[in-house]
């Protein structure tokens, strides 16, 4: 364990030297992300100003469930981003064999190689809702504890949604658009899933279970009712889906082709 | 004991049969055809410690089909490689600590950040001690002169350059078996001329075994006791240098510039039947043959005869002629 957070800080100095070797681009680039969350927040007020309620919930509720929605997403983007390029082309050009020859772990060294700072911006975004929405959250000792440890499971099923879909390219060569679909579902997480139909529902809670990441955790929160299902339920999702996309993953890597040289 | 022990490798691919254009790529969309591509097939060789390999094909032979195999990247569809007492798919993380990789058309480097950044992150990475890690640059240094450039960034390196960052780069960990697929791939005279010397030394001082693809006889020459030749991912040849050229014959060349370019049309070697071929380039017209067949002087003495030729050089013949007169060869007694 020693060794992996060591190899973790190398990689991302590694990166944020790489980053700043071209200053204009880096410069750019956090004005961008600076900017996309200030429109973002000026949308959020705009949204919420006119929906004072929603399937029963407040707007502070709601509030809430948004921000708690964009801490796993900003962790995971922060750290994992780089299983995109897998199945965008690493796979594809044989850029993959690098990571086989070298003697740790070639999902752990995709995952550490980059460290996304544009992902500060979603998660400044998520504090900010979430203190703002906090007061509505009747917290106790044992809600804060479970809070924190809700959120490496929540990130965990970001995550195992990404290795596995990216895993896909070890057969099909390019699965970045297979990523996106998944991706995309995560959308309906940062709203309360009773405003959605059956399917729509059953998909996000079991399939691509995105509504584990925000609305069931933070309704246990809000609520304190159904702890079992809302935080039970995350653990066992996230480590059942992080477990089979492993699996994927390794199988995958027994079918690599790498690409002509 | 061997360091590689090779045993009926094999490896399939399964390609997707496309007819060209819009159209044939839509029908395989919807009715996919497979057919299978034996890329490598039922391979055994065995390397003893501190040997170094020539492995050489025409393009496409399998080659880095078999490379990757037996440095883990690509599984066999059958039969094993068992190299440092490990099989490279079984044990790989393990397996990997003792190996080192170049391949020339790709690079391990950190594209953006100067090369010592590099070493530095593989040292993490390959956990090499500190101690060893000075002795082993200064030694890295001293035969592929790193100093010069080991501040610039690697995207700013010659090719040369970036070769030889790549192959100090795959000996840092000081491995016991080193894959060099094509290292002198585009190189100039001189720099291939230091890899070449490298290689020879990093052999000698630590008894490394080598297993080297490449398309230059000088390398294989300079640098390799034993050759392996494949075609269609088949053993064709296992010997030495001087045995290839005996069993295949010597293949010579000579290089002859006319006077008048019209006068090849009178050109005609037909006496000698299949043993010579030639070929025309306004005035220079490349004759190559089999010298244990026909000899030089009655070849010069025949073109002197039919046409008239301002300058003569004989050549001996490249790898490649070699490498192509022993195919020819072999399809002709498949047929």
């Amino acid at each position: 364990m020693r060794r992996v957070l060591h190899l973790e800080k190398i990689f991302i100095s590694q990166y944020l030297k790489q980053t700043m070797e071209y200053k204009a681009d880096f410069i750019v680039g956090v004005l961008g992300v600076l900017l996309n969350q200030v429109l973002n927040l000026i949308f959020l007020q705009v949204i919420f100003s006119q929906v004072p309620k929603l399937a029963g919930w407040s707007l502070q509720q709601i509030v809430f469930i948004y921000g708690f929605a964009l801490i796993p997403k900003g962790l995971d983007h922060l750290f994992f981003d780089n299983l995109w390029i897998v199945g965008q082309k690493l796979v594809r050009k044989g850029e993959f064999d690098k990571y086989l020859t070298r003697p740790i772990n070639p999902l752990f060294h995709v995952l550490v190689e980059t460290f996304q700072v544009d992902a500060f911006g979603e998660l400044l975004v998520g504090v900010i809702l979430l203190v703002m929405s906090s007061a509505t959250v009747h917290w106790t000792l044992l809600k804060v504890i479970l809070f924190i440890v809700s959120i490496p499971f929540a990130t965990a099923i970001y995550t195992a949604l990404k290795i596995g879909t990216s895993a896909a390219a070890f057969w099909m060569k390019k699965s970045n658009t297979i990523t996106y679909l998944f991706y995309m579902f995560n959308d309906f997480a940062k709203y309360p899933v009773s405003i959605f139909n059956h399917l729509i529902r059953w998909i996000i809670s079991f399939i691509i279970p995105f509504a584990f990441t925000a609305f069931y955790p933070a309704s246990y929160f809000l609520t304190g009712k159904n702890v079992l299902f809302n935080l039970g339920g995350l653990v066992v999702i996230s480590i059942v889906f992080l477990f089979i996309a492993i699996k994927i993953w390794n199988k995958g890597i027994s079918s690599y082709e790498s690409a002509g040289s | 004991m061997s360091m590689i022990e090779v045993s009926n490798l094999t490896k399939d691919f399964r390609k997707t049969i496309k007819s060209p254009g819009l159209v044939g790529a839509f029908k395989s969309l919807i009715k996919p055809k497979y057919e299978t591509f034996e890329a490598v097939k039922n391979l055994s060789f065995e390397v003893p410690k501190g040997e170094i390999l020539g492995f050489i094909g025409a393009n496409g032979a399998g080659k880095s089909t078999t490379i990757k195999m037996l440095t883990g990247i690509l599984t066999p569809t059958s039969g094993y490689c068992r190299i440092n007492d490990k099989i490279p798919q079984e044990d790989r993380q393990n397996y990997v600590k003792d190996i080192g990789v170049v391949f020339g058309q790709r690079t391990q480097l950190w594209w953006d950040l100067p090369l010592r950044e590099t070493y530095s992150v593989l040292k993490e990475i390959y956990n090499v001690p500190d101690k060893d890690f000075y002795k082993r640059m200064d030694f890295l240094n001293e035969v592929l002169d790193l100093n010069d450039f080991i501040t610039s960034p690697v995207r700013t390196l010659s090719l040369g350059q970036r070769m030889r960052a790549d192959i100090a780069a795959s000996l840092l960990h000081n491995p016991k078996v080193l894959f060099l697929d094509e290292p002198t791939i585009g190189l100039d005279v001189s720099v291939k001329d230091k890899i070449r010397h490298a290689i020879e030394q990093i052999n000698q001082e630590e008894q490394t075994t080598i297993i080297l693809t490449t398309h230059d006889l000088g390398d294989i020459e300079l640098l390799c006791n034993r050759v392996f030749m494949i075609d269609h991912g088949q053993e064709v040849f296992d010997g030495t240098i001087k045995q290839l050229k005996n069993r295949f014959g010597h293949i010579r060349e000579i290089e002859f510039e006319l006077v008048n370019a019209e006068d090849a049309n009178r050109l005609n070697f037909s006496q000698f039947g299949s043993a010579i071929e030639y070929s025309q380039n306004e005035k220079n017209v490349r004759v190559k043959f089999d010298s244990s067949k026909v000899s030089v002087p009655d070849v010069i003495r025949l073109t002197l005869s039919q046409v008239d030729v301002q300058d003569i050089s004989v050549k001996d013949a490249d790898i490649e002629d070699i490498v192509r007169r022993i195919f020819r060869k072999e399809a002709a007694e498949h047929d």
